[in-house]
């Protein structure tokens, strides 16, 4: 990276742009650089900055967030490396007295090489389904009938993940629910948070930036009385999707309501680029196919409310007591 | 099956060999083809020769082995060539075989460039670092690729060395591939001078510094100006930044990333760019500058590593690279035409005092030197 004090102000800006985007330090590398971003303030924002219109200090909380997922991620892969050390130490100790040990030797490069291959076909890109410009999913239709539906909850929180146009948060928090919102987007968690800022203290919705399946999976189980997901639900791979299932009726008290809002399969066709559309995990399920997926995940009453206005299916189940 | 493959008569001959280990052989890759070439020429002289890696590449799988199955192939009065880019289990073995060594160094990217975007690498090319330095003061001969990789050599501890270049360099050229060369053409019209950029999507190429030059260019003097990137990326962070950099600054439809295309597509490209501009900060030779003298294609690079040794006095070469400065040399090249025909006879100049055409065969001479010898070949 070229740098210098002595560059001209505009030149600086346009080099620190770039330097902006990489994925910074880690618990090796650059960990200084990384702390140092987790617990500076925002520098001055750029004037060739895409965030126009967002706070100016969205981007450092983006970025700060992004530093703490990598330290995460680089303890885990230290820990990881040095049980694969410990492994080879062992083998080669092995290997010492059984000659035959190098067939172990040959078993776990070949288990290290398909880890590799997991791991690339897993993230070949390296671009998280978060990062393609999606519609939100326009629940407005549902706004009204989800609260019913979760029948004022047993004072026990309600998830609603992701926030999508907020219409269905609003109308939780506005029935007097206590609401958890969670959204992987900043530019969606910042304009909720800064929504409900301006909200009356009854306006009782709690936000949290991270990716859905996380946030279920950090829950306790049984502590909360509905969950509805939408957005997530859509673009994650069959894998991811069931998943979010499973998370969700785990964090369900018995009882407790599961909204899936799903994008219409051709709407969503029609709404997206082919590129989105061409590298994107998944797509919506049809109606049906949740009605089966639900089903065959121990649930015995699913409700399929199709789209009559906008173009989002609701399909509502309860958790057995 | 290819002359040297497993099974093929001069691949099993009891004779001594000169054989090759490299952790993985490519096809379109510098150090593979490099391998290749250098393979073919040592079966040309008559000389045994085997390519032996660390990862199979199914690509390439007919024409490799295992590099423990030289342990039931060696042969008394072979020499080893091992083939140093990356780090490669084979390492440890090779400092333990009997045979002689010789490391035929194509440079290795300093962890530093990776670390901000793919820990992997950095970690790797930390590790290849230190296996340089455990096998530099067990080699008889290290051959750089330049004197820049020379240096490094030295550096790491290597007691007897010597230069000759890459011996993959397109010469003969290929020719541009006439569909390309026509579609380029219908997409230049109207449009003002088309910077090129060849290099893999690597943080040490620094293509980012290319794409903020590109950005004051077209603020200021040349609105019309656009770049071409061409290079594969080896980890997918550094090249989602160089997009999200385009797109952040408004170059979209003025940068084009391309990736994968034939070596005629290429030459269509050097035959059609204005001016080839690297700003790379690490170069153990740098192939492109070679390729873009040879289609008469004016050179504006940043003097670092190996490029100023490669270029000479045909390039402009740039002691610093901020981005006003860049936009202001390619513009000035660009609109003195003697001093770019000046370059470009320059650039035919130097291409022919590189030799580049002999490098197979003075690598081959090198390595049957030591192979006769018993000993080291180069000056020290």
């Amino acid at each position: 990276m070229t740098e210098s004090p002595d560059l001209p102000e505009d030149e600086q800006e346009l080099l620190e742009a770039f330097a902006r985007l990489a994925p910074e330090g880690s618990a090796e590398w650059n960990f200084e650089n990384s702390m140092r971003r987790l617990s500076t303030p925002a520098e001055r924002p750029t004037w060739v900055g895409p965030w126009s219109g967002l706070p100016a200090d969205l981007w450092e909380r983006g970025r700060a967030t992004k530093a703490s997922e990598r330290v995460m991620g680089d303890v885990i892969k230290v820990v990881a490396q040095d049980l694969t050390d410990y492994t080879q130490q062992a083998v080669d100790e092995l290997r010492r007295f059984v000659p035959e040990a190098s067939a172990v030797d040959a078993a776990i490069r070949s288990l290290a090489a398909r880890v590799e291959r997991l791991e690339r076909t897993a993230d070949p890109l390296g671009i998280r389904p978060t990062e393609f410009d999606l519609p939100a999913t326009d629940a407005r239709e549902w706004a009204r009938a989800v609260p019913a539906w979760l029948d004022g909850g047993s004072g026990l929180p309600v998830v609603v993940g992701e926030l999508s146009d907020r219409s269905v948060l609003d109308a939780l928090a506005d029935a007097g629910v206590v609401v958890e919102g969670v959204d992987p987007r900043g530019a969606v968690f910042w304009a909720a948070e800064e929504a409900a800022a301006a909200q009356p203290d009854a306006h009782r919705a709690q936000f949290t930036l991270r990716d859905v399946v996380d946030h279920l999976d950090g829950l306790a189980s049984s502590s909360r009385s509905g969950v509805v997901l939408s957005g997530c639900i859509d673009r994650a791979s069959l894998a991811e999707k069931l998943a979010l299932v499973d998370a969700a009726l785990a964090a369900l008290t018995p009882g407790g309501t599961l909204v899936l809002l799903v994008a219409d399969q051709q709407a969503w066709d029609a709404a997206i680029d082919l590129v989105s559309r061409d590298l994107l995990p998944g797509r919506p399920f049809h109606p049906d196919t949740w009605a089966v997926v639900l089903a065959h995940r121990g649930m015995a009453d699913v409700e399929v409310h199709r789209a009559a206005q906008g173009s989002v299916h609701a399909i509502v189940t309860r958790k057995g007591s | 099956m290819e002359a040297g493959a497993p099974g093929s008569a001069v691949g099993g001959s009891h004779r001594p060999g000169i054989h090759l280990f490299v952790p993985m052989l490519h096809r379109r890759d510098a150090v593979g083809e490099h391998t290749r070439v250098l393979r073919d020429q040592l079966l040309a002289a008559g000389i045994p020769s085997r390519i032996y890696i660390d990862m199979p590449d199914p690509e390439t799988a007919d024409e490799t082995r295992p590099y423990r199955e030289y342990e039931r192939d060696a042969v008394p009065g072979d020499v080893l060539v091992y083939q140093v880019a990356t780090r490669s289990d084979m390492v440890g073995w090779l400092e333990h075989r009997p045979e002689r060594l010789v490391l035929n160094y194509h440079s290795i990217t300093p962890a530093r460039f990776f670390a901000p975007w793919h820990d992997g690498i950095a970690r790797a090319q930390e590790a290849a670092i230190e296996e340089l330095s455990g096998l530099a003061t067990r080699a008889v001969l290290g051959i750089g690729v330049s004197e820049f990789d020379a240096g490094e050599l030295r550096a790491a501890g290597c007691p007897s060395t010597l230069v000759v270049p890459v011996a993959n360099v397109g010469l003969p050229l290929v020719p541009p591939d006439p569909a390309a060369v026509a579609a380029l053409k219908g997409r230049a019209v109207g449009r003002g001078p088309w910077w090129l950029s060849v290099g893999r999507l690597a943080p040490n190429k620094a293509h980012q510094d290319t794409i903020a030059a590109l950005f004051v260019a077209r603020s200021t003097t040349s609105p019309g100006a656009h770049l071409t990137i061409v290079g594969s990326a080896p980890e997918p962070h550094y090249g989602a930044a160089l997009r999200r950099y385009v797109a952040d600054l408004g170059l979209t439809g003025a940068v084009e990333f391309v990736s994968g295309i034939s070596a005629g597509e290429l030459a269509a490209r050097y035959a059609g760019a204005d001016v080839l501009v690297m700003l790379s900060e690490h170069e153990g030779f740098g192939v492109p500058l070679v390729e873009a003298m040879a289609h008469g294609l004016p050179v504006v690079a940043y003097d670092a590593g190996a490029v100023a040794e490669v270029v000479g006095e045909a390039g402009v070469l740039l002691q610093s690279k901020t981005p006003r400065l860049v936009s202001g040399e390619v513009d000035r090249l660009l609109n003195d035409p003697g001093r770019r025909m000046a370059l470009v006879e320059a650039g035919r100049a130097r291409l022919a005092a590189l030799g580049l055409e002999r490098a197979g065969s003075d690598l081959v001479a090198v390595l049957e030197k030591v192979a006769a010898s018993g000993t080291s070949a180069a000056t020290p």
